[in-house]
């Protein structure tokens, strides 16, 4: 079996398991996650065999993997799709294949397979817990078998994003993570506040979506393909679009391309304006946020804006003048790094904090793209993966001991707020020690953790090409960054428990704990394998591989940034300040939150999001609605349109009435009746001749006979 | 011989004198006495003809026989129907026997 | 076998009519025996029609009309009856015959006056497909009117009980009535036009035949009634657009759509929705645009504008709504407005690749638009016919005591919306893409149309499906059954399979409109 066709396998096991589950095991809950786990394990052991024989390629960007087969037949041709390995696409392959094994093998241990049915769990809701021998326990949840299909359609959908080697099945994969996302945001859809943030999820994601919808159909229009190679590894293509006027006036055709697939991911990758449904997103269970906020979706649009840089820098050349979508790239990717982490700093969901890390980190990724740092980017992509599907992973293993201490001690406290923690770091060791690698890498902590690797690459890369102000302002989000995550650190895991459910509070089974501990590994270790070659000291011990690897993606492979000691140390600053700060601030947090009172207004204005939820639901989701219902149906369609049809009938009704009355009554009518009357008043005098007497008649006769006969008689004589 | 018009003044006034008796008299058993006047009369004039003009063919006499027949079959069923009528209405008045009128 | 094969078209078009004849032979009081005999017999122009299709499909390059029939009708004036399928047609007669016994299934549960419901049905059926097949103006014609009566007693007598509009002067008329007369006299409307643009062309070509129309046409010259031969094309050209364009029907047109299949009963909509509405727009694609490619040109932007309108309109409108069914209609409207945008691309820019493609996508998602909407009216009639409300108000979480229609509801609402992976995707695409460099401001402003059927599908679904469990409705409802499940088992497998390989159909499609319009 050749590499190709193995790559053509690799989203199958999935979809299939997607379907079987639905049709045939639904209500077997074993059976249901083995084919689950059963399929990612599948899904893995291929996308390894694919990654390892990638890897051995020499020069796999000059000749990937690929296959095509004819699609659609249109006009003389038939459009092909097929996949792809390239050396992106590969290491994407690989992050996405390790993240989505975990997280489907932590769903069995989440949703407390083998656990009691709970006596007042209902569909639609998360179980409430039952009660084993006197005891309050955890519940398994009632639609366990329903989760598994849904995660393997979403890694469906991403498999399919990742091998597909043209944007047309890219954004068949993109979409079909979409729909997955609002199934799954939307799992426990009774509540209405998870019904609610599934629509927000897709509506706002749809936004970006029909913008990229035009991008893709632009790009085909004008170039005849959706190929990535055809097009993406064709200088003179891509030189011809850049320097082609589009209809915007100051865009070129491959500007507005690149703008319009742009906002697609500002949409999936929730930026800065279209950032409002991932918080929200965080209803969903906690696999479900570490697949779509960490392994899955959210990295879709960074790994697409990632395979289309060379369509989006065409006309750039390095350290020469960025392209107006990279100018906007990097504007969006800084702006909401920084957005997104002072909000983070005041969130008490446990979650929520992450959601907006999450936001956060994937402007640096954009930013990172925006200034041209190309293997930048994409390391942070991967070890981002790594760390954040770790976090969210353990803090679902941390609200599930939560829940535990809830329902040992029925006390009624949130499970996910942080203020309720504390302490946990002796109930949940294992929990503990990964999360602390997952924050440290979070916070880019010096030399073991991979997120400092990735981090700071992307700040030598603005430091070193001269984006100062892009520098400055991921410097400082890295520094909040750092500070928000060793509050959340501290908060719940140091210190004393605040509540009795904390005090109660277990470690987590293995099929939770287990994963996260295999993550645990790889935030660790991901990063050694992209040391830049001039790092002091530790610089060329071990290959630069991510480099050589990823950058053999590009036609021109990227140079590497000079070594400068600047951004390094600011690098070391703000991760070890940020994570001094934290734990200095927060570590005799009580109830409240410390920095509240000293913040006061900039505190409540972080605390509501800039209050742009309350923004958009005003500017956009009313007026919609009143557009939709309002002016659209019931005025143009019932009032102008049915107005002025009716106004006809009714002209029709009056001209009908108008010819009745006025000339079918009278004349036509009329006429008809005075007939018959004359007739009728003619026939009333003639018959009183009839008097029934007899004698009568006969008179008439004789007289008749008579005056014949002598009338006759005379003429006759004559 | 007695000339033959005398003969037709008697069939005419007798004629006549029945006419008047149908057209004129209430009782209809006189009407239809007044019938019979004139069926005797038409009766004269055909025996009168018949013996003045061709005496020799026997269809004058013929005819006069089937003329009494005739006119007794008339008469037995004409005063069935007026006994009919006077059981039925009590009375035998030709003029308040009107019922099909208008 | 030979004389299947050699009328085949004559059997597929006449056996719904003469089969609805023989249902009004059985007995009344047997409510089953008449329901299944419809259905056997609304199978037969189906199977008959996978014959055709396999016949067709194995070499879709082959130009023009296949399986033609002719036989002499009016001599004097040179009409005939003439049949002919090319893969235009015979994708929309594959449709039809696909639909019609799901349709008929799905009327099961029709109580009342069974036996004149299904004859008419069937004798829809005929007119409908009539229209596909018939290769004869006159006839063309026939067929097109004959399709409007049986619709109307359909909405009329077995149309939804309930509802009321008021007219004029506190006038109110029941809805049913209402929705029924103003769609049979609005398409009517335009049918005169239809009727005198015929007689026209009939009159001044000498000919009632569309082949030979087709080839004589560009030449044509004399005068009629002293107009000259500009005109004549002129008033026939205004005549031909707005009769096609009430039935698809264009914005601002579309009035009588919402009513009357909201007012209709179930399988009414399906038909309305799955086939109805397409008549109008295989008449632009078979007679408007080979016949007037300069007009159509030259009003093509025009169209486009009202397509515009007509995507972003009907999904404002269905966002608007509390109604599910009207929501659906109104998706129609909007589904419709993507044909209308591809053909008016595709007159625009005639025989560009883009044409082409405008036009695979606008013939693909009138398929695509029979099966879902199709499939989402049935569904809205299966909880109509348990909860007796439309209302979306009403309902809430039912998801639970729902589960199958439930998952049913979601992948057919995910069809009509476009997701890629099923088959409302491909079409959109080809469209979109098509339309992009003819019309890029309009195509673009059509994104807001596509953006809000986002918005409209998830609110039907957030309503009936989820948030907290109405207490109503517990213990009152069932599940859908297995009739209903098998109804909308075909287009379901059809949802998926248009979307992962839609080759099969696409081929056909792009060789015919690459053979009409090159």
């Amino acid at each position: 079996m050749t590499t190709e066709t193995l790559i053509w396998l690799v989203p199958l096991p999935p979809l299939l398991v997607f379907f079987l589950i639905l049709l045939f095991t639904r209500r077997n809950n074993a059976l249901s996650h083995t084919l689950g786990v059963g399929a990612a394990f599948l899904s893995w052991l291929i996308g390894m065999l694919v990654f390892l024989a990638a890897i051995g390629v020499e020069h796999l960007g000059e000749h990937p993997f690929t296959s095509s087969v004819g699609w659609l037949p249109t006009g003389a041709e038939v459009f092909p799709v097929g996949v792809l390995i390239d050396p992106l696409s590969a290491v994407t392959l690989f992050f996405v294949a390790w993240t989505v094994l975990m997280i489907f093998i932590y769903s069995i241990g989440y949703h407390n397979f083998g656990q009691p049915k709970g006596e007042h769990d209902v569909p639609g809701l998360p179980p409430h817990g039952a009660t084993q021998h006197g005891h309050a326990v955890p519940s398994v949840e009632p639609m366990y078998a329903r989760f598994f299909a849904f995660i393997a359609l979403f890694a469906f959908g991403m498999y399919t994003l990742v091998i597909s080697d043209n944007l047309l099945t890219l954004f068949v994969g993109w979409e079909i993570m979409g729909l997955c996302s609002y199934l799954l945001i939307g799992f426990w859809y009774a509540k209405p506040s998870a019904r609610d943030a599934a629509i927000k999820a897709f509506i706002t994601t749809r936004v970006g979506d029909v913008f990229m919808l035009l991008g893709i159909v632009a790009l085909y229009a004008a170039t005849g393909t959706l190929n990535f190679r055809q097009i993406l590894y064709n200088p003179a293509l891509l030189e011809q679009l850049a320097s082609t006027p589009s209809v915007i006036a100051g865009l070129s055709v491959a500007g507005l391309i690149g703008l319009l697939l742009f906002i697609g991911t500002v949409g999936k990758s929730a930026q800065w304006p279209l950032h409002v449904w991932l918080p929200d997103a965080m209803e969903g269970p906690t696999p479900v946020s570490a697949m779509i906020h960490a392994a899955t979706m959210v990295s879709a649009g960074v790994y697409m804006v990632l395979r289309m840089f060379p369509l989006l820098s065409a006309g750039w050349h390095h350290g020469g003048e960025l392209t107006s979508t990279m100018t906007m790239m990097a504007f969006i990717g800084a702006f909401t790094a920084l957005f997104a982490a002072t909000i983070a700093l005041t969130q008490k969901d446990i979650k929520r904090v992450l959601a907006y890390s999450t936001i956060s980190q994937l402007g640096y990724m954009i930013a990172a793209l925006g200034i041209g740092a190309y293997v930048a980017a994409a390391f942070h992509l991967v070890t981002h993966a790594f760390f954040k599907a770790l976090l969210f992973l353990g803090s679902g293993s941390v609200i599930h001991g939560m829940e535990h201490g809830v329902l040992h001690t029925g006390e009624h406290v949130d499970a996910q707020d942080m203020f309720n923690m504390g302490g946990l770091k002796n109930k949940m060791p294992i929990t503990f020690w990964t999360f602390v690698i997952g924050g440290f890498a979070l916070s880019g902590f010096p030399l073991i953790t991979a997120g400092f690797w990735s981090k700071d690459e992307i700040l030598a890369d603005a430091f070193g090409n001269g984006h100062l102000l892009v520098f400055l302002t991921l410097a400082v989000a890295a520094l909040l960054t750092a500070f928000y995550t060793m509050r959340q650190i501290t908060l719940t895991f140091l210190g004393e428990p605040r509540t009795k459910a904390a005090a109660h509070a277990s470690e987590s089974v293995p099929s939770m704990t287990a994963p996260l501990v295999v993550l645990a590994v790889f935030a660790i270790a991901a990063g050694w394998v992209g040391i830049p070659e001039h790092f002091p000291g530790l610089g060329g011990l071990l290959p630069s591989w991510f480099h050589e690897f990823v950058g053999g993606t590009l036609v021109e492979h990227p140079e590497a940034v000079a070594f400068n000691i600047i951004p390094l140390l600011v690098s070391l600053g703000v991760a070890l300040g940020g994570l001094a700060l934290g734990w200095l601030v927060y570590r005799k947090a009580g109830q409240l939150d410390p920095l509240r009172k000293p913040l006061g207004a900039i505190y409540a204005l972080l605390e509501n999001k800039y209050y742009f939820d309350e923004i958009y639901d005003a500017v956009f989701v009313r007026p919609a609605q009143r557009l939709a219902e309002g002016f659209s149906y019931l005025f143009i369609d019932r009032q102008v349109i049915d107005g002025f049809l009716h106004r006809v009938a009714r002209g029709a009704f009056s001209l009908g009435s108008i010819f009745r009355n006025y000339f079918d009554a009278p004349v036509v009518n009329g006429f008809g009746d005075f007939t018959a009357s004359v007739t009728q008043s003619f026939g009333r005098m003639l018959r009183k001749v009839q008097t029934g007497q007899v004698q009568q008649y006969l008179l008439f006769v004789a007289l008749l006979a008579f005056g014949g006969l002598f009338y006759y008689l005379l003429n006759a004589l004559q | 011989m007695i000339p033959l018009s005398w003969y037709l003044y008697l069939a005419a006034g007798l004629f006549g004198l029945g006419l008047y008796g149908v057209l004129a008299r209430k009782n209809a058993i006189a009407i239809l006495m007044g019938v019979e006047l004139m069926l005797n009369a038409v009766n004269i004039n055909i025996v009168a003809f018949w013996r003045y003009l061709t005496p020799q063919n026997m269809s004058g006499q013929a005819f006069a026989v089937m003329v009494f027949a005739v006119a007794a079959a008339e008469v037995a069923v004409g005063l069935a129907l007026v006994i009919s009528i006077y059981r039925r209405r009590k009375t035998v008045d030709a003029d308040e026997i009107n019922l099909m009128k208008w | 076998m030979g004389f299947i094969t050699d009328n085949l078209l004559s059997l597929i078009l006449f056996s719904p009519l003469v089969g609805g004849l023989l249902v009004l032979l059985l007995p009344g009081e047997n409510k089953n025996l008449v329901r299944r005999a419809a259905l056997a017999v609304s199978l037969v122009p189906f199977i008959l029609t996978l014959v055709a299709w396999f016949g067709f499909s194995a070499a879709p390059e082959v130009a023009g009309f296949r399986f033609q029939q002719e036989v002499a009708w009016y001599p004097a004036i040179n009409s005939s009856f003439h049949l002919g399928v090319d893969g235009l047609s015979l994708s929309m007669v594959l449709l039809t015959t696909l639909l019609a016994p799901l349709a008929i299934l799905a009327s099961f549960s029709v109580e009342e006056k069974i036996k004149p419901y299904m004859a008419l049905f069937l004798a829809l059926e005929t007119g409908m497909l009539g229209v596909f097949l018939s290769l004869d103006l006159l006839l063309f014609f026939v067929f097109w009117e004959l399709g409007l009566v049986p619709m109307y007693f359909l909405i009329d007598q077995w149309g939804s009980k309930t509802g009321e509009r008021e007219l004029w002067g506190g006038m109110k008329v029941s809805a049913r009535r209402y929705a029924s007369f103003k769609f049979m006299v609005y398409t009517m409307a335009g049918s005169l036009g239809l009727l005198l643009a015929i007689q026209m062309l009939g009159v001044v070509s000498g000919t009632f035949d569309m082949l030979a129309l087709f080839q004589s046409w560009p030449g044509l010259s004399g005068s009629l009634f002293g107009l000259p031969i500009e005109t004549v094309k002129a008033i026939a050209f205004w005549a031909f657009t707005i009769a096609f364009a009430i039935k698809v029907p264009v914005w601002p047109f579309h009035t009588w759509l919402p009513d009357a299949h909201t007012e209709a009963p179930t399988a009414g909509s399906m038909i309305l929705a799955g086939v109805l509405l397409k008549l109008g727009a295989y008449g632009f694609l078979r007679l408007v645009l080979p016949l007037y490619p300069a007009e159509a040109t030259q009003y093509a932007p025009i169209l486009a504008i009202l397509a515009t309108a007509a995507i972003i309109f009907g999904a404002l409108s269905a966002f608007g709504q509390r109604d599910f069914k009207r929501l659906v209609a109104y998706s129609s409207v909007n589904h419709m407005g993507f044909v209308v945008l591809g053909i008016a691309a595709a007159a625009y820019a005639a025989g560009t690749e883009s044409a082409t493609i405008a036009l695979d996508g606008a013939v693909l998602q009138m398929f695509n638009h029979g099966i879902s909407a199709s499939a989402m009216f049935f569904l809205v009639g299966v909880i109509y016919e348990r909860t007796h409300t439309r209302d979306l108000e009403a309902w809430g979480g039912l998801f639970p005591l729902l589960p199958v229609f439930g998952g049913l509801l979601i992948f057919a609402s995910m069809s009509s919306l476009g997701l890629p992976g099923l088959n409302g995707f491909v079409s959109e695409f080809l469209v979109v893409r098509g339309a992009w460099p003819i019309f890029t401001w309009l195509t673009a402003l059509s994104m807001v149309g596509l953006f809000f059927t986002g918005a409209y599908i998830l609110k039907g679904i957030a309503k009936t499906l989820h948030g907290p469990l109405n207490e109503k409705w517990q213990g009152h409802l069932t599940d859908i059954s297995r009739r209903e499940v098998l109804v909308l088992a075909p287009l379901v497998v059809l949802m998926l399979w248009l979307g992962l390989w839609p080759a099969w159909l696409l081929a056909v499609i792009n060789q015919a409109m690459i053979g009409l319009f090159g």
